[in-house]
């Protein structure tokens, strides 16, 4: 999901540029209250494991195969803020190393896989926490939310794409969204397989604090949400409004958005691609279906993967 | 002062129970260059790490460690560190600066010394290793033997009065392990070096101390206990073949 | 594993381009990509300009040209889509055209920058800018210690392999993530480790 330069253009590059330097800007402020000296090196250590990880392939059917991008699961191991240091790390020395992914796209890279991607990450894992306690409960949570989180950064790409006018958001997001939706069963998979292991081996190296307490982490996590819901807001309302109308013509659909996020200026033209306008809405769909689908199957595995808990 | 090192009767567990030091003491004097030999498990890297007050995480008082007749406490670490340089096992744990040059400079930077100062004994550490034109190296680029040395450098820059070195030339090939060796011979300070390089421990030291399961057991002239075929390998060692045609010196 | 991805081409030791101070270099890239990105399409003079220049600094950068070609042909795939997307719109091969070509002059600065430039240099210049303390400290370390981590990941899949005997992708799953688990595990041990170095010499 790295978006090499020129895919953007000025306008989504500086407002996600702006975003991301204040989301990275608060979650370095919160690391460095929250972490003490001792992990410090952590950070920069769980990063060279991210892209070292990210090497290792999963063999997938046909040839294929895939791997962990792991923002959920640094964010589960390590908790929200370092996640969002240990991912734009990441991103900015496969940009600068390996001429991974662009230069004025590292705003909309950061927003998409370090902000938002471990930041809902989080907020699902710890939300579907709440309802299974338990280790099972934990490998259900990080395997749904890892899909979740990867599916919507996926749109949120989709949307950048869209905005800067160079993939109309007709087959920008169901693209996306589907393949995604694929790519993140793998990444659900691995991310608890991976929890699931250093759990075993090594439970005091997870470091992101016990699921009881803190009013602090929730202020945090809100500071969070309002700037993911602003990337949201900008990137993709304006054009997710206007799918649920169906088939009404493109242009009347930028005329009513355009109502909605008067601030906004208007997305580009977007293009009629023969018999794909009924692609939005069915990828909506699918994507409701395949959450229920992959909780579902994120429950399956926890029941596969962890025996009959004792206590806890 | 006629103690570097003096410890007593230092205890430590870690945290899940299990017992790495059961009341270790023994003395060494200034200048003297004693090996720390045991079996792998034996708490040799636990003790060492004691010398310069990583460990306890938390100073109880099971124990004493005295450096150059001072106790180690958590108010006189920085004193503590300065003279005390520690060589750690894995050389990639020590060397994390991006470049040789930023990596020797360090150490005499932390302590206070300004970016220039630093530098320069940085760069002199370097030469005394042998590694004079080295300095913008990449540190990921080095070769192990290389890595080792510039690991010293590093510690040497510092210009501590004990050097403790843990395993210093485990993985190296005979030629880099001679010029370690070498390099050793040619530094005065005192020396504790943990190793299982036997034959290092008859060219450089004078005096050995055993360790087995966190206690000490034997503690005398280096020849006379490396001599002792039984005591050796009831504690996993070996008698040196070296040995079998020397004379003591 | 695919290593070739990480071929950071470090076996050229000099030329004029090397040895021109890293901020030169990171804001001349920094103007011809922004510029690149807002030039419209239709003045092509900027765009021939801008190649012009970067293949002149190819050459004189001694940079083996295979190596620069491949890194370049990453992005086919994305180009790809873009062309098969607009190829259909009215206006769709400005569009494309104008993808293109940006995408692969902003990534050939690229690759000639950071070619050419040591890594560490790169990061003093992130120092001098402002960047906060504690990211560059994680940048740093994340570099200095990603090829030890993937020797060591490498090191795992193979004594893995050699210990796989079924052809279950089920259980070739769980060994893959044991072994990165294991990979985190000993991450978190090293960066203990690394701070207790960093304390042995003094810092606080």
């Amino acid at each position: 999901m790295h978006i090499p330069d020129g895919f953007i253009d000025g306008k989504t590059a500086v407002v996600t540029a702006v975003i991301s330097a204040v989301g990275v800007g608060f979650a370095l402020r919160q690391v460095r209250r929250e972490l003490p000296p001792r992990r410090v090196p952590l950070l920069g250590l769980a990063a060279a494991f991210l892209f070292a990880a990210q090497m290792v392939n999963f063999p997938v059917a046909g040839g294929t195969s895939g791997h962990l991008v792991g923002g959920t699961l640094v964010a589960a191991l390590l908790g929200p803020s370092a996640a969002v240091v240990v991912v734009t790390t990441v991103l900015i020395v496969q940009c600068f190393l390996f001429q991974d992914g662009g230069v004025m796209a590292l705003g909309a890279d950061v927003f998409n896989m370090a902000i938002l991607n471990s930041v809902i990450g989080y907020m699902i894992y710890r939300m579907v926490c709440h309802w299974l306690t338990g280790i099972r409960g934990r490998v259900t949570a990080i395997a749904f939310a890892a899909w979740c989180a990867t599916v919507l950064a996926a749109i949120c790409c989709a949307g950048q794409l869209a905005w800067s006018g160079t993939i109309p958001w007709s087959v920008a997001f169901p693209a996306m969204a589907t393949v995604h939706m694929f790519i993140g069963v793998g990444e659900g998979l691995i991310s608890a397989l991976v929890f699931l292991a250093v759990y075993r081996a090594r439970p005091d190296l997870i470091t992101e604090t016990t699921l009881t307490d803190q009013p602090q982490r929730l202020g945090e996590l809100v500071r969070y949400g309002l700037l993911v819901t602003l990337g949201v807001a900008v990137f993709v309302a304006p054009f997710a409004c206007s799918w649920p109308d169906g088939l009404d013509s493109v242009a009347d659909k930028f005329g009513f958005s355009h109502k909605m996020a008067p601030l906004l200026p208007a997305p580009a033209p977007n293009y009629q691609v023969p018999g794909i306008h009924w692609a939005v809405g069915a990828t909506a769909m699918a994507g409701a279906a395949g959450s229920l689908i992959v909780f579902v199957l994120a429950l399956l595995m926890g029941r596969w993967l962890v025996p009959k808990p004792k206590d806890l | 002062m006629n103690t570097a090192i003096e410890i007593t009767n230092l205890k430590y567990s870690y945290h899940d129970g299990t017992e790495a030091l059961r009341g270790v003491s023994f003395r060494v004097a200034p200048g003297e260059c004693v090996a720390l030999l045991g079996p792998n498990g034996s708490g040799k890297s636990t003790l060492l790490l004691h010398l310069n007050g990583i460990l306890p995480e938390k100073l109880s008082g099971d124990g004493t460690v005295k450096i150059l007749g001072e106790p180690v406490t958590p108010k006189n670490l920085e004193t503590i560190r300065r003279q005390v340089g520690l060589v750690f096992q894995d050389p990639d744990d020590q060397l994390f600066c991006p470049t040789v040059q930023e990596d020797v400079a360090f150490g005499p930077q932390q302590l206070g010394l300004g970016d220039a100062e630093g530098a320069a004994r940085g760069q002199k550490a370097l030469v005394q290793v042998g590694l004079a034109g080295f300095g913008r190296r990449a540190t990921h680029h080095l070769s192990h033997g290389e890595k080792r040395r510039v690991c010293l450098a590093g510690v040497l820059a510092c210009e501590p009065a004990i050097l403790v070195l843990d395993e210093p030339t485990s993985d190296l090939d005979p030629r880099g392990r001679r010029e370690f060796k070498a390099l050793l011979r040619q530094i005065p300070a005192t020396k504790l070096i943990a190793t299982h390089d036997l034959e290092l421990v008859v060219e450089l030291c004078s005096r050995a101390i055993v360790l087995d399961r966190g206690s000490v057991v034997a503690d005398g002239p280096m020849f006379e206990l490396l001599n002792d075929e039984k005591l050796m390998l009831e504690h996993g060692l070996e008698r040196p073949h070296i040995l079998r045609h020397q004379h003591p010196h | 594993m695919s290593v070739h991805l990480v071929n950071h081409h470090h076996g050229q030791p000099d030329s004029l381009v090397h040895r021109l101070p890293a901020a030169l270099k990171l804001s001349v890239a920094l103007v011809i990509i922004v510029a690149t990105v807002l030039t419209p399409i239709q003045w092509l003079a900027w765009f021939v300009g801008v190649a012009g220049l970067l293949v002149l600094t190819m050459l004189l950068s001694r940079l083996p040209l295979f190596f620069v070609f491949r890194r370049l042909l990453v992005l086919s795939p994305f180009v790809l889509g873009v062309v098969l997307v607009n190829a259909f719109q009215p206006a769709g091969r400005d569009k494309w055209l104008a993808v293109a070509i940006k995408s692969v002059l902003c990534l050939l600065t690229v690759i000639l920058v950071s070619n050419t430039t040591p890594f560490s240099q790169i990061l003093r210049v992130l120092k001098s800018i402002r960047v906060p303390a504690l990211l560059i400290t994680t940048i740093a370390l994340m570099h200095r210690y990603l090829f030890v981590l993937m020797d060591e990941a490498e090191r795992m899949r193979r004594a893995r392999a050699s210990r796989t005997f079924t052809r279950g992708r089920r259980f070739h799953w769980r060994a893959l993530a044991t072994v990165v688990g294991q990979l985190f595990i000993r991450a978190s041990e090293r960066a203990e480790r690394i701070y207790d170095a960093m304390c042995a010499r003094g810092w606080k």
